[in-house]
């Protein structure tokens, strides 16, 4: 696996050229676009972590988001803002905060697998919301609440939002990239394939869940927490909204789900493209179906995810080169993040292997 | 010789199927003991209850002279206690070096070392060439045809240095050149100091390699005895003709 030693470098080149963007003169609306490309970006791959390494598929993770847009906000209602770069001060506690709110509740959902999982997972968006509706003393309920917007200059605004971001998907880029090289992600992926078998050669099941868990909504608060400095006004039904948790997952199922790559390049697909198409199609609601129609045709063409697909042809394709007498069909490799992974981590009821 | 594993009046229930009724049996160490017994006689309800993957109703079961009668598969685990399933259960989509690695049984503090250090990558390669598995070492565990899982799967279970491993049907859907192997890995493997409880149909296999053969019928053991002796007890002619 050569990939491995060029890893590092390819990232810190892409991270470089993104990160010079705004330095270039790229236009505004273009920097705004980019700006929620890489928000998308950074939680696809905290995502990943546990819905790809792990085969865990959270529909939850939105309200870490609003949990991290929340926490800024009451922050700052009893803080002020000078220099503007307060909100980003506060991140870490933000991602700190998140994980501890995720680990109880991790505890109890991880009970749970596949369909049952992402079920129990999306009701902790909705209790999020309603709480965000209704403890009207500390979120100000249907009204919102304000962040006081930073006195940047209006030639660079975006610039230091988009930088924290980009660091953010650094970071979750970094993780996902130590863990699979790691025997964290060797565990997950036994875990994903089969978790009593895994549980019973010793594989540290729950402790690996839960700290990737953690992690992965730690880092999806911190960019709740900055998306809510962004805005600075921030309401319930967009801070906890179903539609981030659609996003996420679909970003990271069309670039490939347990890659580190995939989950990037989907946010970039997808939400430049949804982008592009609100723009061009305008105040109509045909860049829903646009966006509906982007989407289908990848997965038609290639159900696994775009990069899994590549890989698996360039497998193959390598692989018969280097043996071009052998009459044998290429098996395919095992399908990452298609329907039969998830065959295959439902649990079997009790005592059905009699 | 001393048991190392103690089974006593275990009783399981599925609904109004009494799968083991009152079962005991007795495993010494360094011995390869068979369970045998017809389809249906309770044989698989007996190992998942003691390797911990169903609870049972009653009875007790000793492990190296503790109890282990609630104790789970992981924790059995820990303690040296270790099976392969009538299904091979590898993991598909971790290559066959990686399946060997992931069953070694890591600490703390190894989780966040490499995924493969040079020390598991000899460890495993050293069982691939034993198990002549080498060839196939890069390959994803998906792609190995039936009887090498099952050679995989016992391989992965030797990676943690096990006290007694639990053998269900190993030769079962194998063809007979792999039960040879698997028969000699057995022999190596009980030399070396591995007690072993298998359940096996295959009568040929069970004559050549076990002593003391334990025959189940209905939930319960009916005869214990050497393969000479199973072979000419009439309860056992009994049990698997049926009266």
């Amino acid at each position: 696996m050569g990939a491995k030693a060029i890893g590092p470098a390819r990232g810190a080149v892409f991270l470089l050229l993104v990160g010079s963007l705004p330095f270039v003169g790229v236009q505004h609306w273009v920097l705004n676009m980019l700006v929620f490309t890489l928000m998308y970006a950074a939680m696809s791959s905290a995502w990943n972590l546990v819905g790809g390494l792990a085969g865990y598929p959270s529909l939850g993770h939105a309200a870490f988001f609003g949990i991290g847009a929340y926490i800024e906000a009451i922050w700052f209602q009893h803080h002020s803002v000078v220099s503007g770069y307060e909100p980003f001060y506060l991140l870490p506690l933000v991602g700190i905060v998140g994980a501890v709110i995720g680990y109880p509740f991790a505890l109890v959902a991880m009970r749970t697998r596949a369909d049952v999982f992402a079920i129990v997972t999306i009701t902790l968006l909705f209790v999020g919301q309603t709480l965000a509706f209704n403890l009207t003393g500390l979120t100000g309920g249907a009204q919102g609440l304000a962040i006081p917007p930073a006195p940047f200059s209006a030639d660079s605004f975006e610039r230091p939002y988009y930088l924290v971001l980009l660091l953010l998907l650094a970071i979750a880029m970094g993780v996902t990239w130590l863990t699979m090289r790691s025997k964290v992600g060797l565990s997950l992926s036994a875990v994903r394939a089969d978790e009593d078998k895994a549980a019973a050669i010793g594989v540290h099941v729950g402790g690996v869940k839960m700290l990737t868990f953690c992690v992965s909504v730690g880092i999806t608060a911190m960019v709740g927490g900055v998306w809510a400095a962004y805005e600075s006004f921030i309401y319930p039904q967009f801070a906890f909204d179903p539609l981030i948790t659609i996003g996420i997952v679909l970003m990271t199922f069309l670039g490939g789900r347990g890659t580190l790559w995939g989950p990037v390049l989907g946010a970039f697909v997808l939400e430049l493209a949804q982008q592009y198409l609100a723009y061009t199609l305008g105040g109509n609601e045909y860049y829903l179906i646009a966006y509906a129609l982007v989407f289908l045709v990848v997965m038609l063409l290639m159900p696994r995810g775009i990069l899994p697909t590549l890989q698996a042809r360039l497998r193959s394709r390598r692989r018969r080169r280097a043996m071009p007498d052998d009459p044998v069909a290429e098996p395919a490799p095992p399908p990452i993040g298609s329907a039969a992974d998830y065959a295959v981590s439902i649990p079997a009821p009790n005592g059905s292997e009699r | 010789m001393t048991a190392l594993l103690e089974v006593k009046d275990l009783h399981r229930s599925f609904g109004p199927v009494k799968a083991v009724d009152g079962a005991s049996l007795t495993v010494d160490e360094g011995s390869v003991t068979a369970l045998i017994g017809p389809n249906g006689s309770g044989k698989t309800t007996l190992f998942n209850l003691i390797t911990g993957h169903l609870r049972p109703d009653g009875g007790s079961v000793r492990f190296g002279g503790a109890d282990a009668t609630t104790a789970g598969p992981a924790a059995l685990h820990r303690r040296g206690l270790t099976r392969t399933f009538q299904q091979a259960r590898i993991f598909p989509q971790l290559t066959v070096q990686e399946n060997l690695v992931v069953a070694s049984g890591f600490t703390w503090r190894e989780l966040f070392g490499r995924r493969i250090n040079p020390r598991d990558a000899e460890a495993a390669q050293r069982l691939l060439e034993e198990f002549r598995l080498a060839h196939v070492a890069d390959l994803y565990a998906a792609e190995l045809s039936y009887g090498q899982r099952k050679l995989l799967e016992f391989a992965a279970v030797l990676m943690s240095k096990p006290r007694l491993v639990l053998l269900d049907e190993p030769t079962a859907g194998v063809n007979p050149v792999l039960i040879e192997t698997m028969e000699q890995h057995i022999r190596e493997r009980n030399a070396a100091g591995i007690t072993f409880l298998i359940v096996e149909h295959d009568m040929g296999f069970v004559m050549r390699l076990c002593d003391p053969v334990v025959v189940l019928d209905r939930g319960r053991e009916i005869f214990v005895g050497t393969p000479a002796e199973v072979q000419q007890n009439p309860a056992v002619l009994d049990a698997y003709l049926g009266a």
